[in-house]
Parts: C-alpha cells; sequence; structure tokens
C-alpha cells in the first residue's frame, strides 16, 4: 500500500489530498489560533475547503509567521503529546519545530522511502557526513537508513583522514553528503594518492544541487552511482523530494505535502513549467502542520509524466533562494539574521557584503565589514575582539566559521557592486 | 471502491456531517471511529439513500449513487447491516435470510442463492442449528450474526455495518468479527462504523475519525492506535474530543 501511493491516479491523488487538506484543516481551525484569526479574518470557514482549488483561498505562512509565534503557538497538538523539539537559527528568534510519535514515524517512513528508492538496502553499510549545522537532517536520514535495517555510521567530529580511513575499514558502501564535501573528499584523496574504497557505490547528495558536468566527475572519481534529495527542515525534513533510477528532477512526496509554485511577487501561480517559488501545504504532520509555506526556493514543475511510473508531481533542481537566504554547505543562512548578528555586535548594521571562497571545493564564507567612525574603538585589539565575538556567535548559530574583515568601504563597494552576496 | 466527497447532510437546522470525504478501497476493511452523536450512522443512511445529503457526491464504482433510492444502491452492491440488527422477529432464521437475497430471486437462479447460503452457514454455524426456530427468539448474539447473514445474502460488494458489537457479550463480539474478518477476506468490501474504538481499530486496515459531523484524523490502523489524540479521545477513560 505505502509503496502504491506514488503511482496513484490522477483521481487517486485528488481523492487524497482532499482528504487529508481537509482534515488538517479541520485540525488547525479548531486548534491553531494563528490559523483560526486568519481563516476568519479571510471569512473562510473549514466547510468551504470544497476542492483542492479552495487551497489559493488560504492564507500563506511565512518563516515571519514562525518567529511571531515563538516557540509553541503553532502547535496543533498539546505539549504533552511532543515528543521531540527540534530548533534551528532564525533572524530574530530561534524557529521549533515539534514532532508527535505518530509524526516521527511518518518521517522515518518517508526517510525510509527516500533511501530506498535511491537504492539503499538492508544489506548497505551508510556513512554520513554533513555539517552540524544539519543536525536535523542528520537525525533523519540516520533513523531512515535504520527503518530500512541498513548499518549506519553518523558523523563524528573527525578529521577527514579519520572519516576516509572509517569509509575504506567500514566498508561503507553508501556515503550520505553534500555536494561541496563530496567533491572535497575527492579532492583530498587525489590529492594523497589514496584510491576510493571499492565498496562504496552509492553517493547520496542532500542540502544542495548539482550540476551535471560537477556530478558526472564525481561519479567517475568515486566509481559510484549518485542520487539527490531535497527536503526543507521547517516543513517536513529531508526525502520531501527525490530522484528515481531516471534522475530526471526530484520526485515530491505528494502523499505528505501538497506543493504549489507561485510568483513570489504576485503570489499567484506560475504558468506551467516556470520558475517560481515552492510553496508547501502539510497533509500527514500533527504537531506542527503548516499551510502554504512559502519556502523561499525556486524551482519549476517539470510537467511531463516520469517515465518510472510514479505519477507524484515533480521539480526541478532548486535554482536560488528568493528570500534573502543563501545556501552554504547545504545550510541555509538568511541575510536577516547576519544583519541582526552585526546589529548585536556593532549597534548599528554597516555596509556589508558576504564573500563565499571556494576552497578546495569547501565554501568558505567571509562576512566583509566596511569600516565606519561608528565602528572605532580605542585600539585594533579592541576591534578584533569584537570581530571576535561576531565569529563566534555567527559559529554558534549556524555551526558553520565564518570570518570577520573589516574592509574599506570603496573596496567593498568595487567588489559588491551593490550586491550583498558574492561567490568568488 | 466507493468515494465520499464533500457530503454534507442535515436534519433539520442540525448538520450532522459537514463536508466528509473518505473512500474505500476494494478489499479494505474501513473503520469510521467517534462518540454518539459524531455522524457515523448518518454518514452511512445518507450512503444508502435512506437520508438525502444537501450537498456533496458518493460514488460507488466510479458512478455517481447519491441521487438513487435504495432499492438501486442495494442492487449497485451495498448492503447495511442496520444498529439494532432490525431482523424480523416473527419470521424463521432462514426466511430473514432468504429475504436478504430478495432482489436477486426474479435475476438469479435458486442453486446460487442456497449455495450463499449454505456459506453462511458454514460462516456461523449457531444460525443453522437454528435455521427453523423464529428470529425474535435468538439471543443478541445470534440476532447480529444473523443480520450480517441476511446482509451477505443479497451479495453485496460493499457490506456497511453500523456497531456491529453493540450490546453483545465480549466473547460474542470476537466470534463477529472474527466472522467480519472471514468475509473480507473472501473478497468482501468493508465499511464499519464503531464506538468500540479499539476493536475497530483492531479489525481494519484504515481508519477515519469523525467528530462532530467532521473528520479529523485518517490513516492507517497502525498509526491511528499510536496516535496521542486517539487514544486520548476514544481509547483511554478520560474522554476529550480533539476540538476542545
Amino acid at each position: 500500500m505505502e509503496q502504491k501511493v506514488e503511482y496513484l491516479s490522477p483521481e487517486g491523488w485528488r481523492q487524497w489530498h482532499l482528504e487529508l487538506l481537509q482534515s488538517t484543516i479541520n485540525r488547525i481551525y479548531h486548534r491553531v489560533p494563528f490559523y483560526r484569526k486568519l481563516m476568519d479574518e479571510k471569512g473562510i470557514t473549514p466547510e468551504d475547503i470544497t476542492d483542492l482549488s479552495a487551497l489559493k483561498k488560504l492564507p500563506f505562512t511565512t518563516r515571519e509567521h514562525l518567529e511571531k509565534n515563538y516557540p509553541y503557538d503553532l502547535f496543533a497538538v498539546p505539549l504533552r503529546d511532543i515528543v521531540r523539539l527540534h530548533t534551528f537559527p532564525g533572524p530574530r528568534t530561534p524557529i521549533v519545530k515539534g514532532f508527535t510519535k505518530r509524526d516521527l514515524t511518518s518521517i522515518r517512513k518517508l526517510t525510509a522511502r527516500f533511501l530506498s528508492t535511491s537504492g539503499v538496502s538492508s544489506e548497505d553499510i551508510v556513512q554520513i557526513c554533513l555539517d552540524p549545522g544539519m543536525s536535523i537532517w542528520i537525525e533523519e536520514l540516520k533513523e531512515g537508513a535504520e527503518e530500512l535495517g541498513a548499518s549506519v555510521i553518523p558523523p563524528d567530529p573527525q578529521s577527514v583522514t579519520n572519516r576516509v580511513r572509517i569509509m575504506k575499514d567500514f566498508r561503507t558502501s553508501v556515503l550520505i553528503t553534500t555536494p561541496s564535501y563530496a567533491l572535497y573528499l575527492v579532492h583530498f584523496m587525489q590529492e594523497r594518492g589514496l584510491v576510493p574504497p571499492e565498496s562504496l557505490h552509492l553517493v547520496i547528495l542532500v542540502g544542495e544541487g548539482m550540476d551535471a558536468p560537477q556530478r558526472l566527475r564525481l561519479e567517475k572519481a568515486l566509481g559510484v552511482d549518485t542520487r539527490l534529495g531535497y527536503g526543507i527542515t521547517e516543513a517536513i525534513g529531508p526525502a520531501m523530494g527525490y530522484e528515481c533510477e531516471r534522475r530526471e528532477g526530484y520526485h515530491l512526496a505528494a502523499d505528505y505535502f501538497l506543493a504549489e509554485i507561485i510568483d513570489p511577487e504576485t503570489g499567484e501561480d506560475v504558468k506551467e513549467g516556470e520558475a517560481g517559488e515552492l510553496v508547501i501545504t502539510t497533509l500527514m504532520v500533527k504537531a506542527n502542520p503548516l499551510i502554504r509555506f512559502r519556502t523561499g526556493d525556486l524551482c519549476r514543475f517539470l510537467p511531463e509524466r516520469c517515465p518510472c511510473g510514479r505519477t507524484t508531481p515533480r521539480i526541478s533542481q532548486i535554482l536560488g533562494q528568493c528570500d534573502g537566504r543563501v545556501s552554504i554547505r547545504g545550510i541555509k543562512i538568511s541575510l536577516s539574521y547576519i544583519e541582526a548578528l552585526l546589529k548585536q555586535t556593532y549597534d548599528h548594521i554597516p555596509e556589508y557584503l558576504l564573500y563565499i571562497r571556494q576552497e578546495k571545493y569547501l565554501e568558505e564564507l567571509e562576512l566583509w565589514v566596511a569600516m565606519n567612525e561608528k565602528l572605532f574603538e580605542p585600539s585594533i585589539l579592541g576591534l578584533h575582539k569584537i570581530a571576535e565575538k561576531f565569529e563566534k556567535a555567527f559559529e554558534e548559530t549556524f555551526g558553520l566559521p565564518c570570518r570577520l574583515k573589516l574592509v574599506e568601504k570603496e573596496h567593498l563597494l568595487q567588489v559588491s557592486q551593490g550586491k550583498k552576496v558574492i561567490r568568488a | 471502491m466507493l468515494t465520499v466527497r464533500n457530503l454534507t447532510t442535515q436534519y433539520g437546522a442540525v448538520r450532522a456531517l459537514k463536508n466528509v470525504s473518505l473512500h474505500v478501497g476494494r478489499g479494505e476493511i474501513v473503520c469510521l471511529i467517534g462518540a454518539n452523536g459524531a455522524g457515523k450512522s448518518t454518514l452511512m443512511f445518507s450512503i444508502m439513500g435512506v437520508v438525502r445529503p444537501q450537498s456533496g457526491e458518493i460514488l460507488f464504482e466510479e458512478e455517481p449513487i447519491h441521487h438513487l433510492e435504495t432499492p438501486e444502491i442495494v442492487s449497485r452492491g451495498i448492503s447495511l447491516v442496520p444498529e439494532g440488527r432490525q431482523i424480523f422477529y416473527p419470521l424463521t432464521v432462514e426466511e430473514n435470510l432468504e429475504l436478504g437475497a430478495y432482489q436477486r430471486f426474479k435475476k438469479e437462479p435458486k442453486e446460487a442463492i442456497f449455495a450463499d447460503l449454505e456459506s453462511v452457514y458454514e460462516l456461523f454455524p449457531r444460525l443453522r442449528e437454528r435455521k427453523k426456530q423464529l428470529a425474535g427468539t435468538l439471543s443478541g448474539g445470534e440476532q447480529q450474526m444473523l443480520a450480517i447473514g441476511r446482509a451477505f445474502m443479497a451479495r453485496p460488494k460493499l457490506l456497511m455495518l453500523d456497531e456491529p458489537s453493540l450490546g453483545l457479550a465480549p466473547k460474542l463480539v470476537d466470534n463477529i468479527l472474527e466472522a467480519i474478518k472471514t468475509l473480507n477476506q473472501k473478497g468482501l468490501t468493508i465499511l464499519v462504523v464503531e464506538q468500540n474504538a479499539r476493536k475497530a481499530l483492531e479489525l481494519a486496515h484504515r481508519g477515519y475519525v469523525l467528530e462532530t459531523g467532521r473528520i479529523v484524523l485518517q490513516g492507517r490502523t497502525e498509526e491511528l492506535v499510536a496516535d496521542e489524540d486517539v487514544r486520548r479521545a476514544y481509547l483511554g477513560k478520560d474522554y476529550r474530543k480533539f476540538t476542545d
């Protein structure tokens, strides 16, 4: 049954989505004052949801709403039903995500389906190499792989040398990591004349997309097949989209959520096949359901039916972010967060530039801050101390290092050309 | 097999069902759980055409049936075992069973009907022992067996049962549920309404939770059994509505 869902007829999907959308709305209308208020304001009752097109009448949920309702106001179950609380950084407040036992079970099953579609089986030894900033992904991927009966090696704060050694000694057959880290590993092995472990047959790439030439290079260098996975931590987690054996875009897990692609300016649907912002309505989530959540990720629907037979909608790779967030090694960093941090450090927001440099395939972050008289401290040492404070706060938040560099304003403007983010 | 979409049914000013959508796939046992007055029986009556829905669609094997009269719905292949059995007390067990096949006598050879009668007796040997007895003299459990047997005699594709365990001793409840399972294994699709949520969830493959006329949750029964809300509202002692 669970396997067959991905192959439902259009009529089957219509019924599936209608039933789940109605019960989700019935629950949140009575249990989440935030949504009830929004719906009342727009004059919509749960009884108006008679068709999937009624979804368009419902308001959007943004990351700002998540912050405003921090910590627990968007929960649709009593707190005592929550068995896990995840937190990750938002610009003004942390973002909280709660799970009931049932939520955890269903996410685990979904993640297992993603991994098994990617080619993981109970015979595999799965090694996860992800930065601590992706701790939620680590947790869910680990549980999904365990659900399949695979042997999982969760990430440790190990050196690359040790990780490569473990890969060889433990006979890792599947590696789950980000595209940039995978390329970095290739570089690392080649530089030291190390042969990739023979046992390795599959690399599952999450957190970011990867273009075809780079992907081919990675596959050749490691002698592996690769699969991409897509997810949004705020909505459901990893496994929201995954490639089938055709590897032509992400199949969305449409049994768990409804997807729309809208024009981020107008909020209206884009024309078929055009790029826009992905919007998600959860259907299976009990603790923390989201209605029309604006992901900020830009992509387009692939309208053709996939030859693999699955009838789930497919999207392209993510073309970028439209809401001032930047994806670095799979971790999403919002500029408004950086601005909040700058304000905290300097009491104002100086001119800045987020400078992303490729260092042996790994992205290194620098935040350039233009000098101005408000920054001045009695001593150079004082300036450095303040910069260090910023760097520490940044790393504590995102699990990624970021170097703060004070530069001449003219130089910054010359390099930035009016942009806030530059990839070099 | 059965698809219900946006069903709204009203009794006077009271809306008993509000925008209910659900489906039952071929070969499934689907249960509907909910407290008294949640609208479970209304839903069954609406499907049978006994109560006219205000709005919405009911499709059976892809054909709309919500505008049909009850006899037509029965001949399409839906049978209801109503709450409280509603068997004909002054008639014998066998006469009751034969009446179940009332619509078939004109169309089918008698042998087919007698073969089905035989399989009802196989399913419930107690009914064979009492086939000449008046239905009114049967015990509650036997009456329930008879009601199920009579519904089966119409050779339905979809059998709907309204509170089959109501008022029965625990041992008999198990017998009845076992019989429902057997019928399902023989290919019958089943929609069952139960206040005894624990038993219903044990029996069915999937379930819907109905609360004050609305569906508030659905899923595979193993998920529902583990669901905190279901446990609190229907499996525990401290009864609390979802929407409280």
